[in-house]
């Protein structure tokens, strides 16, 4: 049997990952006959979907210092995430390693960078490390920045570079699902088609419950919302997004929502729905001192 | 061309086909006519009674009956179903080439080559008419199918057309038959019946046929200058049209198609051609290897034609009917002549969606082949033949269903293409063996060679393909790039795959292959004749299917039926329950009712749900030797018992089944010894001795019956037969009996008793019963034989059972499951009750904080010049105009050292702040996060100075506004802005302004709510609640201006009940102080409440006034209950009484602040009365009035507004701003 391009052994477990369904990403991740890049390839993705799963530990144990480099970033990018007030210290080595010019222009390592900064809110920064390209996931991550920036005509073109590449690719699906989320109107609905799609296609996970869930909530059927975030919640009831869109949608059919904000606030105190929420008490305060 | 049937045989040199059953008469060169039925493919009969070649043959178009023409110069007429020549027509001299009947009279005509045409009554069995005028062979003669004219063709080289009217009206005129024989006698040589209306000339050589076009005044001829000419004629002249040129031998037949604009010659060059008769152009040629073609016919009604060669037939057609269609939930797609069409399955009505290109003028079999629809795009991908394969994508416009232009399809070529996505195709490119997937611009987006050589492709669900190649059938993952199903089977012309994609069937010519959806094979099913489509019963798992004659049923473990017959094909597109939809060959769809009985049955015997088997076992009338045997070969013998009354069936089935009680029963009905021996049988299998023992006693078998109680151990009952058998004379049984019982006696008495007196001595001497052997020995005489001596003699006794007596212990696995099976009968589906998912609607209410209330002294006025400057800001913001443009600024940060080629742009406008900028809505600005600016519109708009109790509302509505996404694992959540009053059309990057938690409706229920606690007399929820109201009301924003007049009016009506209940709170407390009480009370009555309420407030006030002696107030008062005409008798009841009792006594006991008479208003802070005329200042939000010196303090009723101070009005629609 002449198959004409090589099967592709990692399509799975990218999906898996990219899609949200971490466990799974884990749990068929042992693949035979892979090449020594398709295995670091596949090593990260399992450390990764820890560190998604919030197993920062883990990784950072298992993870020594003799392993490859796209390892070592996602080692950083555990002790970024692991320790919030030590965050310096995983910058600095970032940086040098982003200056180090055999290991710096390492796609994955750009990529952690990149996810770092933007949490930083450097997003200049960010950019500059993404922005040349080299992998759909920078791409992708790209898109999300542009997204956060509010540009989205800068996202758009992002975008299209990766329908270029390959349009059916589960991160250009994703990508132009978050873009479409972004800019509204019509597009709104070709989003939910996106997440409809992936839901046909692969199992339901937290993820494509959410973004149809999302979706709804943009396009007002709250009700609907709902019932896919219950069911996401389901599945994962200390997922801090369906918590957070929960407390939306709760507020929007004027049900009581408190539970899922006060469980919020505590799996996730630092939540940009808690933020918010409490930053906007402070602004409240001010206001009303500025307005007596 | 699309060939049907072949036959093989001698040179076929005749053809007629059937009108209504699929039958053709095809005549041999060696003298037979066969009678086939080209649909099953089978030959029906055959006659032979003519000597020498059939040249011609023909059908009646009603009668039983055919013509035949030979080579013996005979015409026979002969009835198909008495099998048999009914009798001969003899006048022509020469061979005879054709014979038809005529449409409507009782006439034959025939074409002989003795340059005659004859017409024949068949009735009167006699030569009508003869028209002679051909100098050479008449190759063929034909009636017209409507006028009187038979056309002829000749090897002289000409046809020509006869008017055989004055014939018609011979016969039509009530004339006797023997005078139209004399006149007939005497015409036939005269020749004035039938004469030459034209005669076409033009062809160089002989002319082999000729015929009419079935509609229209055209004639086609063709001849053995190898020309087909065409020929127009009217009322008084015939001229030659248009020749076609391409044989390249003598044409041998020529003839109009019955439906479509074309004429199919066939030659002995070996070929059939096709013509355009509007273009006169050859559209197609079909070439055989080896046979010359000597003869064509049409079907008159189906698109059938047939063409007979050198060693058989071919039965043909030119294009394919089957419509293309494709099913997306309750709707067929199909296309139809030159439109797509769409049927709904749950209404039944079709619908005209868009015109597609007009299929196939250049060429034959144009029209589509095959369609795909993707619904979310609403786009439709039709294939067709067209350029050797091509496809055409529409996209239905959403808005103009039913009409529109016909828009320009999207085209490429490829053989199929189908959606793989929403908005994806794969197109076929066969050359390369790949498909190339493309987006609805019609795109290539990607390209994926292909695992096998494949010449078709199919839908396998989302992202996947069904290739098929000449043996096989794979799906291939187009992403992964991975084969996940192989499958040998024969060519698979569709796939049909069921509703939860978990099943597919496979449909070829003649098998139907079943398997999942990884195309792991689940059974095969083999036809003889053609599958012609199929669909899933989704509910049940069946498949139903439709073959050439009928539709049947494929059972998950490949047991199949019929369901019923069919006169023509259909195209099943859907099955619904007990409903099959289909289309029909015209393109019709229709909807057939089956019985599903049947095959629910099997299906619910082979899923084991007995209780649904028994049920339908009592409920309806399934029965039948074909059930019993289907139920018996399944290993059901038991069910099958259930349907039986015939004993003997019923006594096998039971025996099958092991049931031994019924058995017996039937046994016992039955009484004959072959059964009692069979049941015996099987009882001894089963061990059940009673029944074994039973049925040796009903055949009198007394040896088995012996033999039963001896190795039961059962001495008594043998010894019973011993005597049995004394009685019966039976002498071997006796001595079976007594050996068996151990009885030496008896046996000795026996052997002695049968003359065997030495055999009795030595059983006697042996076993020691030395007297009785002396006995016998002088009996004997010298014949003592000597014992036997060196040997120990011992009794033979026979061993004791181990178990004596009684029937085995069974375990009776065969009861239980039709036990259970009768009580479960009638058992549907459980009701499931609807839960009250009302629930409780006061959960919706807390979401105002009244805590904040007592904190609201704050009195923050701000000064009027500043109002007024805001209020000159206000107008300078232009509404309009404010959009983002998406590229607003280039970016400038090039000064970046790191990277100099990129340049990040800088950061966009956060939606939130496009938001504040757009509106001048406080609920906008709130949920936008800006809350000074929310606060100052609200300040300037309703006057508010006090936010503490609006705070939850800010807060709500900022959480509210933004949603929040996961993107990349690990990074930061997006959170996305949500906006008000989405629609599909809406234009993106266009910001609608934010969603708001708060809508007019909700407090709607708020206000029933509180209507809902007033009632109850609940005052402190009641307040809480139009509080709330209150409280909300300054973010809710509506559309229209009527709704804004009704957020208005409910201010207003908030505004009342909060100022009653307060003061109903306030009364309550002032127990010591009963004029004030009065007082509150009877302004209580004043605030503008609902009927009830109102009643219940003046209920109330009339009652506290009675208890305090003012009754005259009192009396005001139950004359307003009165006139309210209370629904409540009591209360009715109650005032009339305080009338009379005040009527007595009109006067009042202590004088209270409160003149009826005299309208009024009720101050919010003091609750006195502010008469009409009196000064008083109000809230401007809530416009609750307060008496003069309240001026600047917070409005004591909304809590939020300082009363008095300047304001510009509720804003609380866009549409007020325009």
């Amino acid at each position: 049997m002449a198959v004409a391009a090589a099967p592709d052994h990692l399509f799975h477990l990218r999906n898996n990952f990219y899609l949200g369904s971490f466990q799974a990403a884990i749990n068929n991740s042992d693949l035979p006959n892979l090449s020594p890049d398709d295995a670091v390839e596949r090593d990260c993705l399992v450390y990764r979907s820890y560190i998604a799963l919030g197993s920062y530990q883990l990784v950072i144990n298992e993870i020594d210092s003799a392993a490859a480099t796209p390892l070592q970033a996602v080692k950083l990018l555990a002790l970024y995430l692991s320790n919030p007030h030590d965050k310096e210290s995983t910058i600095a080595s970032l940086k040098e390693w982003l200056a180090d010019p055999a290991i710096g222009s390492n796609a994955l390592l750009r990529l952690i960078a990149g996810i770092v900064f933007m949490h930083e809110e450097d997003y200049i920064e960010a950019l500059k490390l993404t922005n040349a390209g080299g992998t759909m996931e920078l791409h992708a991550l790209n898109v999300q920045i542009f997204i956060k920036m509010h540009r989205s005509d800068y996202a758009e073109r992002q975008l299209r570079v990766m329908q270029q590449i390959d349009e059916d690719h589960t991160l250009t699906q994703l990508a132009n699902a978050w873009l479409n989320l972004a800019v509204g109107g019509s597009k709104i609905q070709e989003a939910y088609l996106i997440f409809q799609d992936f839901s046909e296609k692969y199992p339901m996970t937290g993820l494509i419950l959410n973004g149809k869930a999302v979706c709804c909530i943009h396009m007002g059927n709250f009700d609907e919302a709902e019932t896919l975030l219950l069911e996401a919640l389901n599945k994962d009831a200390k997922d801090p997004e369906t918590l957070a869109n929960l407390v939306v949608c709760g507020l929007h059919l004027g049900k009581s929502s408190s539970r899922y904000l006060s469980q919020l606030k505590l799996t996730h105190p630092e939540h940009i729905l808690v933020k918010r929420a409490s930053s906007a008490e402070d602004s409240f305060e001010r206001a009303v001192q500025s307005v007596a | 061309m699309l060939t049907k049937f072949e036959t093989k045989s001698n040179r076929v040199k005749g053809l007629s086909f059937h009108t209504k059953r699929p039958w053709i008469l095809a005549s041999l060169h060696s003298g037979v006519i066969q009678l086939w039925d080209y649909r099953m493919g089978t030959l029906i009969d055959r006659f032979d009674e003519h000597d020498g070649p059939v040249r011609g043959v023909h059908f009646h178009m009603s009668q039983p009956l055919f013509v035949s023409g030979g080579d013996d110069y005979k015409i026979k007429v002969w009835n198909y179903k008495l099998h048999r020549c009914v009798f001969t027509l003899l006048g022509h001299l020469d061979y005879i080439r054709t014979v038809q009947f005529h449409h409507e009279n009782p006439w034959i005509v025939s074409a002989s080559d003795d340059q005659t045409i004859r017409i024949w009554n068949w009735q009167s069995r006699t030569c009508i008419s003869v028209l002679t005028g051909h100098n050479h062979y008449v190759m063929c003669a034909s009636f017209h199918p409507k006028e009187d004219l038979v056309v002829s063709a000749s090897l002289d080289q000409t046809v020509r057309v006869w008017d055989i009217g004055s014939l018609n009206k011979k016969t039509a005129s009530p004339a006797d038959d023997i005078l139209r024989f004399s006149q007939m006698n005497s015409e036939l040589f005269g020749g004035v019946d039938a004469v030459v209306k034209y005669v076409l000339e033009g062809h160089d050589r002989g002319v082999n046929w000729a015929a009419f076009h079935p509609t229209l005044p055209l004639i086609v001829s063709g001849a053995d200058d190898r020309q087909v000419k065409l020929w127009r004629m009217n009322e008084t002249k015939a001229w030659e049209v248009d020749t076609f040129r391409g044989h390249m031998n003598n044409v041998s037949c020529v003839m109009f198609h019955s439906k479509l604009d074309i004429i199919v010659s066939n030659s002995e060059d070996k070929s059939i051609r096709v013509w355009d008769v509007t273009k006169r152009t050859g559209l197609q040629t079909f070439r055989r290897e080896h046979d010359r073609f000597w003869i064509l016919a049409v079907h008159p009604e189906m698109n059938v034609l047939a063409a007979g060669h050198d060693s058989g037939m071919i039965v043909f057609k030119l294009e394919r009917e089957r419509p293309a269609f494709a099913v997306s939930g309750e709707s067929l797609f199909y296309a139809k002549d030159r439109f797509l069409r769409c049927y709904d399955f749950s209404t039944q009505r079709e619908a005209q969606v868009i015109p597609i290109r007009r299929p196939g003028s250049a060429s034959l079999n144009q029209s589509a082949r095959t369609l795909s629809y993707s619904p979310t795009e609403n786009a439709v991908l039709i294939c067709s033949d067209v350029d050797g394969g091509s496809y055409e994508l529409y996209v239905i416009p959403k808005d103009s269903f039913g009409r529109g232009e016909m828009q320009e399809a999207k085209k490429g070529l490829g053989s199929s293409a189908i959606f793989v996505a929403r908005n994806r195709f794969a197109v076929l490119d066969k050359g390369n063996n790949q498909v190339l997937i493309k987006n609805l611009k019609n795109e290539v987006v990607k390209k994926s060679g292909l695992p096998v050589p494949t010449d078709a492709i199919f839908y396998a669900g989302t992202g996947n393909l069904l290739c098929r190649s000449e043996d096989r059938v794979v799906i291939f993952d187009l992403q992964q790039r991975l084969v996940l199903g192989d499958l040998q089977t024969p060519l698979v012309k569709y796939v049909v795959w069921s509703n939860d994609m978990e099943n597919v069937a496979l449909l070829s010519k003649h098998t139907i292959v079943i398997t999942n959806k990884k195309l792991v094979h689940r059974c095969t099913l083999h036809e003889t004749i053609r599958v012609k489509s199929g669909a899933w019963d989704d509910d049940n798992g069946v498949f139903i299917y439709s073959t050439l004659n009928h539709i049947k049923y494929c059972l998950p473990n490949g047991d199949c039926g019929i369901i019923r017959t069919l006169e023509v094909p259909i195209y099943i597109t859907k099955v619904s329950g007990n409903t099959i939809f289909c289309l029909d060959r015209d393109g019709k769809n229709k909807a057939i009712v089956i019985d599903a009985t049947e095959y629910i049955f099997k299906l619910s015997l082979l899923q084991k749900r007995y209780d649904q088997v028994m049920s339908m076992i009592r409920n309806s009338q399934l029965c039948g030797e074909a059930m019993i045997a289907y139920l018996q070969q399944k290993g059901f013998p038991e069910v099958a018992l259930h349907f039986v009354k015939d004993e003997k069936t019923r006594f096998n089935l039971a025996l099958e089944s092991g049931n031994i009680q019924i058995a017996v029963a039937s046994a016992k009905e039955i009484d004959d010894k072959d059964h009692w021996y069979r049941l015996g049988v099987e009882a001894l299998r089963q061990g059940n001795a009673g029944i074994v023992e039973y049925a040796y006693q009903r055949t009198k078998n007394f040896e088995r019956l012996s033999f039963l109680y001896l190795i039961n151990g059962n001495l008594d009952k043998l010894s019973k037969m011993l005597k049995i058998a004394e009685v019966k004379n039976d002498v071997m049984g006796q001595f079976h009996n007594a050996l068996y019982l151990g009885d030496i006696k008896e046996r000795v008495k026996i052997l002695e008793n049968a003359g065997h007196l030495p055999l009795a001595y030595v059983t006697a001497s042996v076993h020691g019963l030395q007297d009785v052997a002396d006995k016998l020995a002088a009996e004997l005489g010298d014949d003592v034989l000597p014992l036997p001596t060196g040997k120990e003699p011992s009794l033979l006794m026979p061993p004791t059972p181990v178990v004596s007596g009684g029937d085995w212990p069974l375990l009776r696995v065969m009861k239980g499951i039709f036990e259970g099976g009768l009580d479960s009968i009638g058992r549907g589906g459980v009701d499931e009750e609807e839960e009250g998912a009302e629930g409780d609607w006061g959960e919706d209410l807390d979401v105002v904080d009244v805590d904040g209330l007592q904190n609201g002294d704050v009195a923050a006025i701000l000064e009027d010049g500043e109002v007024a400057e805001e209020n000159e800001e206000k107008g300078g913001w232009d509404l309009e105009d404010l959009e983002l443009p998406p590229e607003v600024e280039t970016p400038r940060v090039s000064n970046n050292a790191r990277s100099s080629v990129f340049v990040a742009p800088t950061p966009g406008m956060p939606v939130s702040q496009i938001w504040t900028q757009r509106s001048s809505l406080a609920a906008d600005h709130a949920a936008a996060g800006n809350f000074d600016t929310a606060m100052r519109l609200l300040s300037r708009q309703l006057g508010i100075r006090n936010f503490a109790p609006l705070k939850s509302m800010f807060l709500d509505l900022h959480s509210g506004s933004h949603s929040y996404l996961r993107a990349l694992s690990s990074a930061p959540v997006v959170s996305l802005a949500i906006e008000r009053r989405w629609s599909e059309s809406g234009s993106p990057n266009v910001r609608s302004p934010p969603a708001l938690v708060f809508n007019f409706s909700q407090l709607d229920e708020k206000l029933k709510a509180g209507y809902k606690a007033t009632t109850a007399g609940k005052f402190t929820e009641a307040l809480r609640l139009f509080l709330s109201i209150l409280h909300t009301i300054p973010f809710i924003v509506v559309e229209s201006r009527r709704e804004v007049d009704e957020v208005k009016e409910l201010i207003i009506i908030a505004k009342e009940y909060v100022l009653g209940m307060q003061m109903e709170l306030k009364r309550r407390e002032m127990k010591d102080n009963p004029v004030r009480q009065q007082e509150l009370a009877a302004y209580f009555t004043h605030c503008n409440f609902q009927l009830p309420h109102l009643r219940l407030a003046l209920l109330n006030a009339m009652t506290v006034c009675y208890k305090a002696k003012n009754l005259a107030t009192a009396a005001n008062f139950a004359r307003r209950l009165l006139e309210t005409n209370p629904t409540n008798e009591n209360q009715a009841k109650t005032a009339r009484q305080v009338l009379q009792a005040a009527e007595r006594n009109m006067t009042d006991a202590s004088q209270l602040n409160y003149d009826f008479r005299n309208p009024f208003v009720t101050c919010g802070a003091t609750y006195v009365p502010i008469y009409r005329g009196q000064k008083d200042v109000s809230c401007p939000y809530c416009t609750a009035r307060f008496v003069p010196t309240q001026g600047g303090q917070l409005c004591t009723v909304c809590d939020l507004a300082v009363v008095g101070a300047d304001a510009s009005g509720l804003l609380c629609s866009p549409s007020q701003v325009r």
